[in-house]
């Protein structure tokens, strides 16, 4: 869904043909989505219909999502992101919108949209003032930590790094922190889709019965299971299959740092629930 | 475990602020930097920080309102140590069997955990060392 959603936003950014015609019919161009929010919540959790139906709303409300991006647009960070943001908000507003509670959707997304796009200005400010050298310094480690690691079998230090680029060990250091400082999630990757779930079936039943020691196997394995499937696969291929990020990485297909990330947040968030849980 | 001593060795580095979650960014940090330093390969840098991260956080969540925590790290030709310690009102020892521990004892090559009394309270430590890999030359 959203490929499609992505994709149909940034063409469509001057506004699309689709939603000038609403327009003209209509005040905000918004109307005829109204009873869609009614027939989907009438709708069962399950109800294939619901899909189909939550789709139309996103997409029918992009001109939306657009219209608050450009509202933030030139101040740094690139206008695909902040379609891609601001569709994200639209999204969770979507799903979270109660049609029986009495006001109209718009004056339940619009927040919800800004809101979330101030909360990408906030956590991905780096992006505005990592210089430019560092971002390609740090892209050029990671193809080169890809390519060393095939080579060696193993994950390249610092030193080995300096050597196959070229460069010094204080420059490698400076490449490899500006790579932590990346804004913790770029928005494609909490808009991508989920890895498969055939290469995933096998690995989920060993998580249980690897979890059998631990003594907060209960208060943990909900939180496991509502983790996101890639999130999921690479905590289980890390801590039950000892596989190393490098290995990891190659097998599900995106960098170490990537996976290093990834495996950070997990961990922070399995310990939030933790807490949370004991409260 | 504190600059009072006066004595630290060469290769010792030591970091002490607030036990708040907020000053795991500040941890994080020196921990890559350290591992980088001694050359490290980038999935021990890794592991090594989200080991800190993991030792830290179990310590934050059980130190007593207020109270410090210190961060020491000694590198070696061999080995990076690392111990954390914190003032508790509980004497508990951070459990052995806890997912946690898991992820502690996955990521390094040795974990411990100890208490000690101190005044009214107890400090609590927890010790880990990555070794370094025997890869590269």
């Amino acid at each position: 869904m959203t490929d499609d959603a992505g994709s149909k936003g940034s063409k469509g950014s001057k506004g699309s043909k689709d939603s000038k015609a609403d327009r003209e019919n209509s005040e905000t161009g918004y109307e005829h989505l109204a009873p869609l929010f009614e027939q989907m919540a009438a709708l069962d959790e399950n109800d294939p219909d619901r899909a189909e139906l939550r789709n139309k709303l996103v997409t029918g409300h992009l001109p939306l999502a657009e219209h608050i991006a450009a509202r933030f647009s030139n101040r740094g960070v690139p206008r695909e992101d902040l379609v891609q943001v601001a569709t994200l908000g639209l999204i969770n507003a979507v799903d979270r919108f109660q049609p029986d509670r009495g006001t109209d959707f718009l004056s339940f997304a619009v927040p919800t949209v800004m809101g979330e796009v101030r909360r990408h200005f906030r956590d991905a400010s780096w992006s505005m003032h990592v210089p430019r050298r560092l971002k390609e310094l740090n892209l050029a480690i990671n193809s080169a930590s890809a390519e060393l690691s095939q080579r060696l079998g193993r994950a390249p230090t610092p030193s080995e790094l300096a050597r196959h680029l070229d460069l010094s060990q204080e420059q490698v250091y400076e490449g490899l922190e500006a790579g932590n400082a990346y804004h913790s999630m770029s928005l494609d990757e909490a808009l991508s889709p989920d890895v498969d779930s055939d290469s995933l079936g096998e690995q989920l039943g060993e998580t249980d019965t690897a979890l059998d020691g631990v003594d907060d196997y209960e208060s943990l394995r909900p939180l496991i299971e509502r983790l996101p499937e890639r999130e999921r696969m690479i905590l289980t291929l890390r801590f039950f299959r000892h596989m190393t990020q490098t290995q990891i990485a190659d097998r599900i297909g995106i960098s170490q740092m990537h996976v290093s990330r990834l495996l950070a947040r997990t961990l922070e968030q399995l310990r939030e629930g933790m807490l949370s849980d004991e409260d | 475990m504190s600059v009072e001593d006066g004595d630290s060795s060469p290769d010792e580095i030591e970091l002490r602020l607030g036990a708040e979650l907020t000053n795991l960014p500040i941890i994080r940090s020196l921990t890559s930097s350290i591992a980088m330093r001694a050359d490290y390969d980038l999935d021990a840098i890794a592991d090594m920080k989200l080991a800190v991260d993991e030792a830290c956080s179990t310590l934050i969540t059980r130190a007593a309102p207020n109270a410090a925590l210190s961060c020491v790290f000694k590198v070696s030709k061999d080995e990076i140590r690392f111990v954390v310690s914190t003032r508790s009102t509980s004497d508990g020892r951070p459990s052995n069997d806890s997912f946690g521990w898991r992820v502690l004892t996955t990521l390094t090559d040795h974990a411990d955990s100890w208490v000690e009394p101190d005044g009214g309270q107890h400090l609590v430590h927890i010790e880990v060392a990555k070794r370094r890999a025997d890869g590269p030359a």
